[in-house]
């Protein structure tokens, strides 16, 4: 039975390295200072990397009750053999024991909709009172299969609408004795964005009534910031698979050396982040880390987006994949792939074929915060909460943010991408701004 | 039991639900995390110091290069079998193992570190056997120590008095006593309900039953009790481990838990060879 013990922490590993790798979203390259501070783009890639110190973290709750879900929706499409196992959304309630309001949670790109950053935010609203319901982005590969129209993940537009619908839905079903005053809605990094947009389809649809929106270091430009993490890959990795493969043998070396020397047994968790903390030290290394952690969020949007728009790209329509089929050399190919490739292999051409008059241009231009400008500009519910050396963010969105937003936005000098998500400071504001109490940056 | 052998056949004919399903997950303890994570900070920077400080000893042998490192496939030519275990499993883990598991996590904290500890002081008799196997017998003596102490003072195995006494729990098997022995780890290979392994650890873990129905302590392995206690082992052990399957959501997280698990092991390979007399610099790469 060791063994069960022993396979079984490997599986846990296996979950917080895939877990904990996911910092969301797009990042600038790093040769973009930190637009408002000027600080050293080091800090901000470290920050990004490691996140919260745990000693920096918001008071949290002793305990907070979580009820798991998994729940149909009735739009699903046929759902590909290979993605089998992903047939019913799963998100993650937590109720309080009398009538409050509640929080929906959106997780950013490629987390579901329990990683730890949704934990950290999820503690802090229960504790301050809140019903909280956590769903994943619209990015993870779960919510692509079973609540995507379209299988094509990364249209603000189409992915606000499914994420508005599963909302209504899953609120419709919570347990009945479950009572709800009111309803707000947060979102970190893409899913801040996508707090945005649904809660601006809320206010032309009215069916769920959401109060205020709390947008948690979002991007401004999507696809401009992918492109920018192209970069980054290619810069911090290089081209093609031999990069990838020169990362690795370079890090399993460094762990093994480390692992020899710290006289420890069991490779566990602990051991891992010491490890992480021993060996990825330069520059290069937070940008491969964060690249790379983007790139493996990608491959699986990228296969699923092929396969339910049938481009043929890494798939052949003709010959779907089976359950079961060794997948390493599709693993290898798209490991190669930019972002670039997916927006002109797949996205692109099935939205140009399914939206008459679209360009690639006015694709890239509707996917921009400033679609729902004019809301946030007029609507006192929306807030923002960033920081100046966000990597996502570049001076002129930054800026653009800023005055679209007026006393709306918090600005933190320090950070980089979601490395404060639940410091003090960032938790205190985004309970002020929930409550409509905030009174705007000292 | 046999329900229980009867349960991935039934769930092979797919009666899985199509409704909305809900599981209440035991409490989340944020506060008491978070000031687990700051002691484990101050602990991490601990081991980091000492490993700076352990790295310019030159008794060591010469630390790996990137060019030790294994190639990052995976050798599996049971690929197809595997993965259907893996699907298996996975079917069986969502409908039983996980359900049973988060049920017992519902059991107040004191019993089933009770559970725990009693199952992890029967297991030390294996590891004493195995480090001393390995020739490590300082690490035996521990072993020896703890279940000594363990099943004294910590009546029966049912409390972890050992590691007040700073002799912190350290087991092994017989996988890595074959792997101490030069064994490499062989093809991937999943076992049905257990999960990742390799013929090499498979063969271990046949071992370290085999010594332990042998040794047969207090007849709780060959008597009537002898399948309950596995089933409490397996859901004991399936409890401690916040592990779903597919919450990854990625059709390629059985390339994913192929890569990390065989990764971890050849890590362990590498670290276990760092006792061994020290190699002129020009030597054969070490490790393995």
């Amino acid at each position: 039975m060791k063994f069960l013990l022993f396979a079984a922490l490997t599986l846990a590993l296996a979950r917080s390295a895939a877990g904990d790798a996911d910092h969301g979203a797009p990042i600038v390259r790093p040769t973009v200072r930190g637009p408002a501070t000027g600080l050293a783009d080091s800090a901000a890639l470290r920050a990004t990397v490691f996140g919260t110190p745990p000693q920096d973290i918001a008071p949290m709750p002793d305990t907070v009750p979580v009820l798991e879900i998994d729940i149909p929706m009735p739009w699903r499409q046929k759902v590909p053999g290979i993605f089998w196992y992903d047939k019913k959304l799963r998100v993650w309630f937590s109720g309080q024991n009398k009538p409050a309001p509640l929080v929906i949670v959106i997780a950013g790109t490629g987390d579901d909709g329990n990683s730890s950053s949704v934990a950290t935010l999820r503690g802090a609203l229960y504790g301050d009172g809140y019903h909280v319901l956590t769903v994943p982005s619209p990015t993870f590969p779960r919510f692509i299969v079973a609540a995507s129209r379209t299988g094509v993940a990364g249209d603000l537009k189409q992915d606000g609408q499914d994420l508005y619908d599963s909302i209504e839905r899953i609120v419709a079903h919570l347990p009945r004795k479950v009572r709800i005053s009111d309803i707000d809605i947060v979102g970190y990094s893409l899913g801040g964005a996508n707090a945005g947009i649904v809660k601006s389809i809320d206010t032309r649809e009215g069916r769920l009534h959401i109060h205020r929106a709390v947008m948690i270091e979002p991007p401004v430009s999507l696809f401009a910031s992918m492109e920018r993490l192209d970069k980054l890959f290619a810069q911090s990795i290089g081209s093609g698979d031999a990069g990838v493969e020169r990362l690795y043998q370079r890090l399993f070396a460094q762990l093994a050396n480390f692992y020899r020397a710290s006289d420890r047994v069991e490779i566990d968790q602990s051991f891992l982040l010491a490890a992480a903390a021993a060996v990825l030290t330069t520059d290069q290394e937070f940008s491969a880390a964060i690249a790379l952690s983007f790139r493996i969020d990608l491959m699986n949007l990228f296969l699923a987006g092929d396969i339910y728009a049938k481009t043929g790209a890494i798939a052949d329509p003709n010959h779907p994949l089976e359950v079961g089929q060794p997948l390493e050399h599709i693993e290898e190919e798209l490991r190669t792939k930019p972002f670039d490739d997916y927006f002109t292999e797949v996205f692109a051409p099935y939205y140009l074929k399914h939206r008459p008059h679209s360009t690639p241009a006015s694709l890239i231009a509707d996917n921009n915060l400033n679609i729902i400008g004019p809301a946030l500009s007029s609507d006192l519910d929306y807030y923002v909460q960033t920081n100046s050396d966000d990597l996502i963010l570049n001076q002129a969105e930054l800026e653009w943010l800023k005055s679209t937003l007026g006393s709306r936005i918090a600005v933190y000098d320090h950070g980089g991408h979601l490395g404060n998500l639940g410091d003090r400071r960032q938790v205190a504001d985004m309970l002020d701004m929930l409550a409509g109490r905030w009174q705007g940056g000292s | 039991m046999r329900a229980f052998l009867a349960c991935p056949v039934l769930l092979l004919c797919g009666c899985v639900s199509s409704g909305i399903v809900t599981h209440r997950l035991p409490d989340e303890t944020p506060a008491a995390d978070n000031a687990a994570s700051i002691k484990k900070a101050e602990g991490l920077a601990a081991t980091k110091k000492t490993v700076e400080m352990q790295e310019k000893s030159s008794t060591e042998p010469p630390p790996l290069t990137p060019a030790d490192a294994p190639p990052m496939s995976t050798y599996d030519p049971w690929e197809r079998f595997n993965r259907f275990n893996y699907r298996l499993n996975a079917r069986f883990d969502e409908a039983v193992f996980f359900p049973v598991a988060n049920g017992y996590r519902h059991l107040p904290s004191p019993i089933r570190t009770g559970v725990n500890d009693f199952f992890d002081n029967l297991a030390e008799i294996d590891s004493i056997i195995n480090y001393t196997l390995q020739g490590r017998l300082g690490r035996g003596v521990r072993s020896l120590g703890r279940f000594v102490i363990n099943s004294t003072l910590g009546l029966a195995g049912l409390f972890d008095v050992a590691t007040h006494f700073h002799l912190e729990k350290a087991p092994t098997g017989f996988g890595t006593t074959l792997a101490k022995w030069g064994m490499h780890p062989g093809p991937y290979l999943v076992i049905p309900i257990l999960g990742p392994s390799t013929l090499r650890e498979a063969v271990g873990l046949l071992g370290d039953y085999g010594t332990s129905y042998g040794i047969n302590v207090a007849d709780l392995y060959r008597g009537d009790q002898g399948w309950g206690l596995g089933v409490l082992n397996a859901v004991d052990k399936r409890a401690g481990v916040d592990f779903r399957y597919y919450s990854t959501g990625s059709p390629f997280e059985y390339d994913t838990i192929r890569f990390l698990y065989v990764r971890k092991l050849l890590l362990q390979d590498a670290g276990l060879h760092k006792t061994q007399a020290p190699k002129p610099p020009s030597g054969a790469p070490a490790g393995e």
